[in-house]
């Protein structure tokens, strides 16, 4: 050994169970690593990261040196292969320990919640760890389950030392609590919230469902909603007919800022708007296709369209359709050429006649 | 109909040629074929010599965009004339791919 650990016959017949052990741990891991990555994903389980690692020789010999008589055999090493699973939200923890108990055996004499350890005035270092192992046999593993702030926590922690030979004073220990008992508060903080963000998405979705439109600010979330009640479908199919077209679906989104660019300020102004300006959207789009045989259009056609209109019809003239070109195709001198071809097009239609 | 293809500076380069129009496009499609099958390289549609584009030709354009897009990769229209993205404009097709 090149590290400096002193071993006794004990400690060098573990590390050679290790060396002789090591192959089936590399696989262990990779596999212990798959089948929870796979079963995460299938639950629609999103995480920060799930990581996995075998333990080195030199960190089992540190480890050895310390408590190798509480070992009897390699086997009674739980933490040779770790993974960890780090969450966005606390109660995702427990979602993904359920899912851990569902596809290996959990030793639970081993296994320990660190969040429940704590005395109800301590904080601490907060981490639920399983000791597993595939149903199929072999090794014991450990699996580490956290938050992103918890990892946070702990890696700072064990970045400066804390727990080392060198005795931290009193103050710097309570600064450490503190920090985690902050923590723990925004970690609930966060969970809070995405609760009462999922309620809110679901009460405006019955509002859009129940066609309370005037009741829903406009915004990327509602306005995805709002596509459920097709609110462009029947435009554009009056535009398709012009000449038999197929409508190909693509995203309406990137129009979201161009509404917003109106003064629309919920999705009732929006529905307003389309009812204000389809026919004439019609006109537009019909002065425009008629004279030629394309028969493939996108299904944003129809708000395209709204959207041009509406500014013909308040006077936004070249720049405000230029603009309204660049907000949806990024800024170009060509959108100018653009909006040039339409003021001239739109030109002799019915809603600039009556403007003028 | 023209259609060459080739890569310059690592990306895949389709330069078009004349009237894209349905008659030609069966022609055209299974000669830009490789487009979809490259990985990790954008794409280039040389439009400087394209004097018509017709439905078929744009449900091509799309179809390549799909492929690239799938795979992570960018469909740049390069030396489009004004006409032409006319056509685009007009289709409602303009902010899905992105003009050099």
């Amino acid at each position: 050994m090149g590290n400096n650990v002193i071993f006794d016959a004990h400690g060098e017949a573990l590390l050679q169970q290790y060396r002789e052990l090591l192959p089936t741990l590399n696989q262990l891991a990779k596999q212990a690593y798959d089948l929870l990555s796979q079963a995460l994903r299938e639950q629609g389980i999103y995480v920060t990261a799930i990581e996995y690692r075998v333990k080195k020789e030199k960190s089992l010999a540190g480890k050895l040196e310390l408590k190798g008589a509480k070992y009897k055999t390699i086997d009674d090493i739980t933490d040779l292969v770790g993974l960890r699973v780090i969450t966005f939200y606390t109660d995702e923890v427990d979602k993904v320990a359920a899912i851990a108990k569902r596809i290996f055996d959990i030793d639970w004499q081993e296994s320990v919640d660190k969040r429940k350890l704590h005395q109800l005035d301590a904080f601490g270092y907060n981490s639920l760890h399983y000791i597993c192992r595939l149903r199929s046999g072999g090794p014991r593993f450990e699996l580490q389950m956290r938050t992103a702030l918890q990892h946070v926590w702990s890696t700072i922690e064990h970045d400066t030392g804390y727990k080392g030979d060198v005795k931290i004073p009193r103050e710097y220990l309570r600064q450490f609590s503190r920090l985690a008992g902050m923590l723990e508060l925004v970690d609930d903080e966060f969970s809070r919230l995405r609760l009462v963000l999922t309620d809110y998405r679901r009460q405006i979705q019955s509002l859009v469902k129940n066609g309370q439109l005037d009741d829903v600010p406009l915004s990327a979330d509602t306005f995805r909603s709002y596509f459920d009640l097709h609110p462009f479908d029947r435009l554009n199919r009056r535009i398709a007919a012009v000449n038999q077209a197929e409508i190909y679906p693509v995203s309406m989104m990137p129009f979201l800022p161009v509404l917003e660019s109106f003064g629309l300020e919920t999705l009732g102004d929006v529905q307003h708007f389309i009812d204000d300006n389809s026919d004439d959207a019609y006109q537009l789009a019909l002065s425009q296709l008629a004279i030629t045989d394309l028969d493939i259009l996108s299904s944003s056609a129809a708000l395209q369209y709204l959207c041009l209109v509406f500014v013909l019809k308040h006077d936004g003239g070249r720049e405000g359709l230029k603009s309204v070109y660049d907000t949806i195709n990024g800024k170009s001198d060509a959108n100018g050429m653009l909006a040039d071809m339409m003021l001239e097009q739109a030109a002799t239609l019915p809603f600039m006649q009556v403007k003028k | 109909m023209k259609t060459t293809i080739q890569e310059q500076d690592g990306n895949m380069v389709a330069i078009l040629e004349g009237r894209l129009d349905t008659a030609a496009s069966p022609e055209t499609e299974k000669a830009m074929s490789p487009l979809y099958g490259c990985e990790g390289q954008d794409i280039i549609i040389d439009c400087t010599d394209l004097e018509y584009i017709s439905s078929s030709g744009l449900r091509i354009f799309l179809g390549i965009l799909k492929s690239a897009k799938a795979k992570g990769g960018h469909v740049y229209i390069k030396g489009i004339s004004d006409d032409i993205r006319a056509v685009f404009a007009m289709t409602g097709f303009i902010n899905l791919f992105e003009f050099k």
